[in-house]
């Protein structure tokens, strides 16, 4: 069920093939095909309640699907930081990440030279002794990313390492990610922003267990159907339906295409709200195809 | 309404040598939406403590409908923590009757609106995240608030979802009441008539989204190995961020950028610079990006 | 206000737990003290030595009741039976005056048994007085000689302070080891551990040991001021309570566990752990002997790990007890240790293990419960 260390640097890549995940009575993962590959960062999207979690949990180690396969590497190759950071709140940042260093075996120097080099970057360096449950919202995330690429894993898995966090504090975050996709590390983590899911390489979209879409943001949003237009009011009726608020304005979606004039481009998080949209108008099959 | 909802008059408020909130003025106006930016530890959410009346400003002063923040004025506020506010083992229910009660509205208020009645007898704690920021939301707009204070309130929310609650920030705003939002969704922001942005205490920024971001610009790099660009970057002390595969640049002009890469194979071009990375901008240059908790 | 009392019941209606510790409890303790809380001794078990053995049981009557009789043997025997807790009162007969023997660490067994005794006397005197003086005393009526063995000053500190050694265990191994487990189901790291290179048994051991050695510390702690200060005896052998006081502290380290595996909080652990360590202060011998407790009620006392070690502390303290004579409690405390570690390490592993998701623990609600209260603090700054 499960082929622990199957990927090597020969184009291997790791994720789930046609995994289903069961609690209890519902289904939460639906034969969900995951690919994500050494050197690059992929963006797991969805509301509450998609699977986000429990996909990066499967691919984790933390659980075992019901059916399908999971790629992953050992457990000594693998970081994850669990959603709301994953770090003691009455640990010093110092001492969190001597445990996990421990915990991966990382020698002594060299866990001694990667935590330098990774506070001082993230700008963690000055509150080393501070317990990890004072610090704010912001520094606890960037010690959480930090502990999890510790031992420098060839799979990292973050659960929401940005949610509640500060525009500055993200941006410290994206620099901790590409810093570990240089390395050669796949990274994959689960976001709520759009416009940050954009800057990854690629993209899943999960609504309710299934997936809505994969592949490149530019894919995803050519594969948008129907078309956009954007109005000050909105529509009546019918057409009412398949609007919604987005900065101040009402974007409508036209399923058929219909006419051309006033069209927009839509971006990610216009695709994901048609793909999620459709889906609850029962108007488009979701599909779950690998790539 | 002849006064404004909520009115901040150079209002600092300092714990001990630290300063939380620096000469802050701030308005929220009947019908309009007030968008709070900033940092964690940039002072946002003690300025809205300072707001609601839970603390006290070290200088300054504030105004609820004209008059210093009281308990009369609290039946005129709705507000939505970054917690929810929700008690976990009740159901929306049970949750709108006590609020109700407590604000001395009629059962009416204690209406669960109809996206919630399929959800009525679950407990809060049970419900998903956008069922559950429903249902605060129903409870703060309850007693028709002439002010409502919302912390981050779409959180962790799908972005259909979030435009629904944006939607009923909208009617509430539409009907009269002054909204204050805070929140780190940048799309959000142009939700919002009028932005402020805080940084280290004080209000660096005001005005709409377009107005702060101004005619800002960014450098942006394109390289055949993004990675070996990133390390240059870095190792020259400049802030990166990875988009895609390109690089951008916040803050700095192209030619230091080109400086910075040296020889490697590269386009350095400039671009116009988003709100949240005027938002950078402004917060490092503020001097101070993390304040003790 | 009538919102808020509104709102109370609401919550309390659900919360189950306290609703069991709000009801459930003082049901309990009003059973526990109707039937067990009694200082009264009904049987004393007696042993008889010696040539006149065989007319020891027709002599004494009620309370006592004689469990043994071994005519070919002397002091020696006798002072055993006490030592191993076969009997709380042994007779010796012999050529002269016959020897009464009381074992002070059964408390009140033996001022049960001097009041007896003094009763009886005090009955063949004024008998004797009555009959005038006649020259040769009944047979087997001299007047007993009656030493008190173990606890002669029948001090309550002396019996107490081995029992309070064991209290001591259970509150760190019970209480304190529920609230350290639960704490990393609370802060949202044991998900995290559940993906690290660590194995379940690591964890659970790692987590287990820093109480034991506080436990330890603890019981040396408890022993020692006894001792030192108090002056209680310590006559047995420190390799054997040691060894007793180790196997207690399994049993209740494991409990802890268990308690922290089924919940979800710290408030929750503390409530059932109070609920688990109540009964074993007042069932397990401690305070009221285990003999006065209602048959009915005392099978309870049987399952308390507490009532076993109160005997091993006791008779080595006190009695200078020795391993053999004391196999049974040892064996059940191991019995009972097995038991709860297995389930003990059996629930850990399902929280730590990439087990087949259940309903409960692997939940994605619980997991997004979890990340949600221990995320929630993070935002609120700033």
């Amino acid at each position: 069920m499960t082929a622990p260390g199957a990927a090597g640097s020969a184009g291997g890549w790791w994720g789930t093939e046609d995994v289903c995940v069961r609690f209890g009575g519902t289904l939460a993962l639906d034969h969900v095909w995951f690919r994500a590959e050494p050197g690059r960062v992929s963006a797991v999207v969805g509301g509450d309640g998609a699977g986000r979690t429990t996909l990066l949990r499967c691919l984790a180690g933390a659980l075992a699907p019901a059916s399908g396969r999971v790629r992953r590497p050992a457990p000594l190759a693998t970081g994850y930081m669990s959603a709301g950071s994953g770090v003691y709140p009455d640990l010093s940042v110092n001492e969190n990440l001597a445990f996990r260093a421990t915990a991966y075996r990382v020698p002594p120097q060299q866990a001694h030279e990667r935590t330098g080099e990774l506070l001082a970057r993230a700008g963690l360096d000055r509150v080393g002794d501070r317990l990890a449950g004072q610090l704010s919202g912001g520094m606890r995330q960037k010690l959480g990313v930090i502990a999890a690429m510790i031992h420098r894993p060839d799979l990292l898995v973050l659960d929401e390492p940005t949610t509640g966090v500060d525009p500055v504090s993200r941006s410290d975050l994206w620099w901790l990610i590409a810093r570990a996709a240089a390395g050669g590390t796949a990274v994959v983590l689960a976001t709520s922003y759009l416009d940050e899911a954009e800057r990854a390489h690629d993209v899943l979209v999960l609504d309710a267990g299934t997936v809505l879409g994969s592949g490149t943001a530019e894919q995803i949003v050519a594969a948008m159907p129907g078309s956009l237009t954007v109005t000050g009011e909105r529509p009546a009726g019918e057409a009412g339906r398949r609007a919604w608020r987005r900065e101040g304005r009402w974007r409508v979606w036209d399923p058929a295409g219909g006419d051309p004039a006033g069209v927009i481009v839509p971006d990610l998080q216009d695709a994901v709200t048609v793909a999620i949209l459709a889906r609850e108008l029962s108007l488009v099959p979701a599909g779950g195809e690998p790539r | 309404m002849t006064e404004l909802p909520a009115q901040a008059f150079a209002v600092t408020r300092a714990f001990g040598h630290f300063v939380a909130v620096d000469q802050v003025d701030l308005e929220v106006r009947p019908g309009e939406v007030v968008g709070l930016l900033g940092a964690n530890g940039a002072g946002k959410t003690t300025l809205i403590r300072l707001l609601l009346g839970l603390l006290r400003p070290s200088g300054g002063e504030i105004r609820l409908f004209g008059e210093p923040p009281s308990r009369h004025a609290r039946r005129r506020i709705g507000y939505v923590p970054q917690g929810l506010g929700l008690y976990d083992d009740l159901t929306p229910a049970e949750n709108l009757a006590f609020s109700a009660a407590v604000f001395g509205e009629g059962p009416e208020a204690a209406a669960l609106p109809a996206p919630l009645r399929p959800y009525r007898g679950t407990v809060v704690g049970a419900l998903p995240l956008g069922v559950q920021r429903t249902a605060a939301f129903a409870e703060a707009l309850a007693h028709r608030p002439d002010l409502l204070v919302l912390d981050e309130p779409t959180s962790g929310v799908d972005p259909l979802a979030r435009a629904r609650l944006w939607e009923t920030v909208a009617a509430a705003a539409a009907a009269g009441a002054g909204v204050l939002v805070t929140t780190h969704y940048m799309d959000e922001a142009g939700e919002c008539d009028r932005l402020v942005i805080m940084a280290a205490g004080r209000a660096v920024a005001r005005g709409t989204a377009r107005e702060i971001t101004g005619d800002t610009r960014i450098s942006v790099v394109e390289a055949e190995s993004w990675a070996a660009a990133f390390g240059a970057l870095e190792a020259a002390g400049l802030p990166v961020t990875l988009v895609g595969r390109t690089l951008r640049v916040p803050g700095v002009p192209p030619d230091a950028v080109r400086r910075a890469l040296g020889n490697l194979p590269a386009t350095v071009t400039s671009a116009p610079a988003t709100l949240e990375e005027r938002f950078f901008e402004l917060t490092l240059s503020s001097g101070k990006t993390e304040a003790p908790s | 206000m009538w919102a808020m009392i509104v709102k109370e019941f609401r919550q309390l209606r659900r919360d189950r737990r306290t609703l069991a510790m709000m009801i459930v409890m003082p049901v309990v303790l009003l059973i526990v003290f109707g039937y067990a809380a009694s200082f009264d001794v009904t049987t004393i078990p007696t042993a008889a030595a010696g040539p006149g053995a065989a007319q020891v049981a027709h002599l004494v009557g009620e309370p006592f009741q004689v469990v043994d009789t071994e005519p070919s043997q002397g002091r020696a025997w006798a002072e055993q039976q006490l030592r191993d807790g076969n009997a709380a009162v042994a007779v010796v007969t012999g050529s002269g005056r016959p020897q009464v023997l009381i074992d002070g660490s059964q408390l009140f067994t033996a001022k049960a048994a001097i009041a007896e005794l003094s009763a009886a006397a005090a009955k063949a005197a004024a008998n004797g007085a009555a009959a005038g003086g006649q020259a040769s005393p009944p047979s087997g009526q001299a007047q007993p000689v009656v030493t008190v063995l173990y606890n002669p000053g029948l001090k309550t500190s002396d019996i107490m302070i081995p029992g309070l050694a064991g209290v001591v265990l259970v509150f760190v191994g019970t209480i304190i080891t529920s609230l350290g487990v639960v704490r990393e189901r609370q802060s949202g790291t044991l998900e995290q551990l559940a993906v690290m290179p660590l194995k379940p048994r690591d964890v659970f051991l790692g987590k287990i040991v820093p109480y034991f050695v506080v436990a330890a510390l603890d019981l040396a702690i408890v022993v020692g001021v006894g001792v030192g200060l108090f002056g209680v005896p310590f006559r047995g052998s420190l390799a054997v309570f040691a060894l007793g006081a180790v196997l207690f502290l399994f049993v209740t380290l494991g409990i802890g566990v268990l308690i922290s595996s089924v919940s979800e909080n710290q408030g929750q652990a503390i409530q059932l752990a109070f609920m688990v360590t109540l009964p074993q202060v007042l069932l397990s011998g401690l305070i009221f002997p285990l003999s006065s407790i209602a048959v009915g009620v005392r099978w309870i006392s049987y399952l308390l790990p507490l009532t076993y070690f109160n005997e091993i502390s006791r008779g080595v303290m006190l009695r200078a007890e020795p391993l053999t004579s004391l196999w049974q409690p040892f064996l059940l405390l191991a019995l009972l240790g097995a038991i709860v570690f297995t389930l003990a390490s059996l629930r850990f592993r399902a929280d730590l293990a990439p087990a087949a998701p259940r309903g409960g623990a692997g939940s994605p609600r619980s997991a997004q419960k979890v990340a949600s209260a221990a995320g929630a603090p993070s935002r609120s700054a700033g």
